[in-house]
């Protein structure tokens, strides 16, 4: 029982992390730039499929660095020539553009990479278990929850410390005033949504490892991610964050008493945190607050 | 050469005319206040002026550059610093990272400098700006645009809201820029003090230019300071403490 529970637990934590990494590119993206990016899940897949075909050339470590880094640069190349011609009109448009990119991307990898399901191997000493004790356990599953803390650990530094994210920061609350302050704002959102795609293509990676590659593998983050962001406080980044790691969590322990609820466990938590608090859990305080 | 040049500005909101063929020009080294009632065009003007409402006709001219299709952060690279009306603080921000969003040009200004002349913003660096009163906020807005060392510096209303002390602080800081070698276009309801520290003035009513002229002369002019102050100087004296 007690390994059971370690198991779910650890599941949950897992799940929870590649929420947290979708969550904040698309808080990202959404609080700097008004767009609701639906096609977050088709960067993810591509990041796995571009790691994939990278690996046998580069290997496992250069992959999992290169390959969110092309990501970025395809997502920084829509932004400037479609999604930012959408910049303050109605968020319908870049709703209704977004989840036509999603469609292409997807379509994209399945021409290209195939519809069935790709291996992706990881080092052999990731994929061993911890202990006979914790055989559920693979190196693996740490590595993942340590390469998302390292990189939502070094957002938050990115943030607080750098001109580029106190600037990031300031624009969530008041953009014009950004502008006026002599910073080309065009430029920040291109920046920032470049960041943001960056964590989903690590976030395809890491998965990628742990699942096997399918054209519409984002698919099933996307939703929980979008709960991630409302029960975290839209605008908060360290809302998200808790946001994430709180439904993967409860759907990872739903699995174990209840299986068959663990999907609609999130959506359970969102509407009591909509009922009690509709900002969201941090919702008040701003970015980083 | 003079610091800025407006010829016949017209602005819309949508389909509402607001501005009708504004013109007005910013002497270099000079104070040039910017007056009118509430709604007279006065904000849309600056607006209109920084890029941040373009004008559907006419022409912005800052430091002979045509700047009217500029965008905001075009303009501000050229040496414009804005205060906006509300003083629009990042609320989210402490005092010392609003103080690192400006692009920061070369020139007088720098932090430390600006942490001499506003010692309040120096203990307060660490505060969020939703904690600090309005007359820390206004200085950190005027200490903001200052970073950026600019040439013309802009102001909406600074007085807006500030207990009558902190307005003579307020001006007085105002008035110093003129010795920096600083332009400076001053909006205010506060009539009567602007006009003590301005050079030349320029009354708006219903979104067109009524009086230019210096200051002096408005001064002397004292049923049209009636008229935009609303009241007699006494009235206005109380206006300022009820505020």
């Amino acid at each position: 029982m007690t390994e059971l529970l370690l198991f779910n637990v650890t599941n949950g934590l897992i799940i929870g992390a590649f929420y947290v990494l979708m969550a904040l590119g698309l808080s990202l993206i959404l609080n700097l730039s008004g767009v609701i990016n639906f096609a977050h899940g088709g960067f993810l897949a591509l990041g796995g499929y571009i790691a994939f075909t990278m690996q046998p050339f580069i290997g496992f470590w250069g992959a999992l660095l290169l390959a969110p880094v092309l990501v970025a640069v395809l997502g920084l190349l829509l932004e400037r020539t479609m999604i930012r011609r959408l910049y303050g009109r109605d968020p319908l448009y870049s709703l209704l553009l977004t989840f036509g990119l999603a469609f292409i991307l997807q379509d994209f990898t399945r021409y290209v990479w195939g519809a069935n399901g790709l291996p992706f191997t990881v080092p052999a000493f990731l994929a061993a278990p911890i202990s006979d004790q914790l055989f559920f356990v693979t190196w693996y599953r740490l590595f993942m929850v340590a390469v998302v803390a390292i990189a939502v650990g070094g957002l938050f530094l990115f943030l607080r410390y750098t001109r580029t994210g106190v600037r990031i920061r300031a624009g969530t609350l008041d953009l014009e005033t950004v502008s006026v302050l002599g910073v080309n704002v065009g430029g920040l959102r291109a920046y920032n949504f470049a960041l943001g795609i960056f964590l989903a293509g690590l976030a395809g990676v890491l998965a990628s490892g742990q699942l096997s590659l399918v054209p519409n593998m984002g698919d099933s983050l996307l939703m929980p991610s979008f709960v991630a962001i409302i029960v975290g406080g839209v605008g908060s980044l360290p809302g998200t964050l808790l946001g994430g790691l709180l439904i993967g969590l409860a759907s990872g322990l739903v699995t174990l008493f209840w299986p068959s609820a663990a999907d609609a466990v999130i959506y359970v938590i969102m509407a009591i945190v909509l009922l009690l608090r509709p900002r969201g859990l941090l919702g008040e305080e701003g970015m980083l607050g | 050469m003079s610091a800025l040049v407006a010829e016949g500005l017209n602005t819309f909101y949508g389909k509402s005319h607001i501005l009708h063929d504004v013109g007005l020009t910013v002497a270099e080294g000079r104070i040039t206040t910017l007056l009118g009632r509430n709604g007279a065009g006065k904000t849309t003007t600056l607006r209109s002026l920084v890029g941040l409402t373009p004008p559907r006709t006419g022409r912005v001219t800052i430091f002979g550059q045509d700047t009217t299709r500029f965008a905001p952060f075009a303009v501000a690279a050229l040496g414009v610093g804005y205060v906006p009306e509300g003083r629009r603080i990042f609320p989210n921000l402490t005092v010392e990272e609003n103080l690192r969003v400006p692009l920061e040009r070369p020139g007088n200004w720098s932090v430390a400098r600006v942490y001499e002349v506003f010692p309040r913003l120096a203990e307060r660096r660490q505060n969020r700006g939703r904690q600090l009163s309005g007359g820390e906020q206004e200085m950190l807005a005027i200490a903001r645009a200052l970073l950026l060392n600019p040439r013309l510096l802009i102001l909406d209303e600074p007085s807006q809201g500030l207990a009558p002390l902190i307005v003579r602080d307020v001006f007085r800081i105002v008035a110093g820029m003129r010795t920096e070698g600083m332009s400076v276009l001053l909006v205010e309801q506060n009539v009567r003090m602007s006009l003590e520290i301005a050079d030349d003035a320029y009354v708006l009513e219903n979104g067109a230019v009524v009086y230019a002229g210096t200051a002096a002369q408005l001064t002397g002019d004292e049923a049209r300071i009636r008229a935009l102050a609303g009241a007699t100087a006494e009235d206005w004296a109380f206006d300022e403490r009820a505020a």
